[in-house]
């Protein structure tokens, strides 16, 4: 049966960018400024994003 | 050098930023077991975050959350307020940072029965957040939903102000397979309960998209609403509130970046969110916080509905509908 509703394969997501809008004078920054930057302002704030090739899995796991 | 104006560039920015933030973090790998394992025993006598789904279904419902953040705006268009003189019926999910203030406003689990709060960092610094008397005063009508490597005196906090507590994984290291921590800390957890194991998200970061995860995965909410989700910050917010907001996460008197300095521009970028036709200032941990969420929500299902009634921010793009706060809440009602 047909229906209207796009399906999304997490495993073929292609990322893309968005950072069209950006509107200062603003371009370069060293990957060493970022860490010094997130070391300084709190990392233990914040926590890291999980990546693998299992795609689906970068969503959640129902049971693990 | 990022060069942020150019797709390839973006995807190029995001992986050194991920790259970076997991660099960083594995540094405190060690304090993350030891978390674990002084949590083990109440993770063995306490509920897994999936019993706080209504049936252990995969079915998705026709119902709505609201995920609360700190940001900006959430003052600015007096949401709290709002919702607190609501008769809104779906979730509230707290992140941590926002759990008191929420409290505060009169938007308490006895008017709001579907309460929650959400602990994913694994540092004591969280403390603070539950350091507060009225949380005690309606911790036993709010269900918290803690990271397994949550620091024991955080959820010990929460504990203690009858908050009842349920667990999950964060995943992180679980694509390295059977000898991840993130695989021998499951097969630990089965070894005495929760037999079928334990929830296990992607934080995206932060609270906030945990908390997002949280609304559709495991509550299995169809329709999930931002206020305070800004990832960014006003432009009218002043240096100094930037860095009194830093002071509270790290407690440090740091100077992050001069306005003198040169570079200034590329530490705080200037974003036009044309939702809310208003600009909005990204730090480079908002910048990470945002990239990993846009690209969340549009992988999300396809039954899912994502609502950001922050009314300023970072957060627009696809599969969001942007909309007022005070619509959402005439909208919709659970």
């Amino acid at each position: 049966m047909k229906t209207n509703f796009k399906k999304i394969d997490p495993d073929i997501y292609e990322k893309h960018g968005e950072y069209e809008e950006i509107k200062n004078n603003s371009s370069e920054l060293t990957q060493k400024e970022f860490e010094e930057f997130i070391i300084k302002s709190g990392a233990r704030g914040s926590f890291m994003v999980y990546r693998t090739d299992k795609k689906d899995q970068e969503l959640g796991i129902d049971e693990l | 050098m990022f060069v942020l104006d150019m797709s390839e560039n973006t995807i190029s920015l995001q992986n050194i930023m991920e790259e970076s933030m997991k660099r960083i973090h594995n540094q405190s790998y060690d304090e993350w077991i030891q978390n674990f394992a002084l949590n083990l025993e109440n993770i063995w006598n306490e509920p897994s975050a999936k019993e706080l789904e209504f049936n252990n279904t995969t079915k998705q419902y026709n119902r709505s959350a609201i995920v609360i953040g700190r940001g900006p705006s959430i003052r600015k268009h007096r949401h709290l307020q709002l919702l607190a003189q609501s008769d809104y019926q779906g979730s509230i999910i707290c992140t941590d940072g926002s759990l008191a203030s929420v409290l505060e406003a009169g938007i308490t689990p006895k008017k709001f029965p579907k309460f929650y709060v959400i602990t994913i960092d694994p540092y004591q610094i969280i403390e603070k957040f539950y350091d507060n008397s009225i949380i005690a005063e309606f911790g036993s009508e709010i269900n918290g939903i803690f990271s397994t490597i949550t620091h024991p005196k955080v959820v010990n906090l929460a504990r203690n102000a009858q908050i009842k507590i349920h667990w999950l994984h964060t995943l992180f290291d679980y694509n390295e397979g059977e000898k991840s921590f993130n695989h021998i800390s499951s097969m630990m957890v089965r070894a005495k309960k929760h037999k079928n194991g334990l929830p296990a998200i992607q934080t995206g970061g932060n609270a906030g998209t945990s908390s997002w995860f949280v609304a559709w995965r495991i509550l299995k909410n169809n329709t999930v609403a931002l206020i305070g989700i800004n990832h960014g910050w006003e432009e009218e917010d002043t240096s100094e509130m930037i860095r009194s907001h830093q002071r509270q996460i790290t407690q440090e008197n740091v100077e992050l970046v001069t306005k003198n300095d040169p570079k200034f521009n590329n530490y705080f970028k200037k974003i036009h969110n044309p939702d809310f036709n208003c600009d909005t200032i990204v730090d480079p941990l908002y910048q990470f916080y945002r990239m990993a969420l846009l690209e969340f929500i549009e992988r999300s299902p396809s039954w899912l509905k994502t609502i950001n009634a922050t009314e300023g921010g970072s957060i627009f793009g696809r599969r969001i509908t942007s909309m007022k706060f005070e619509s959402f809440l005439k909208e919709f009602h659970c």
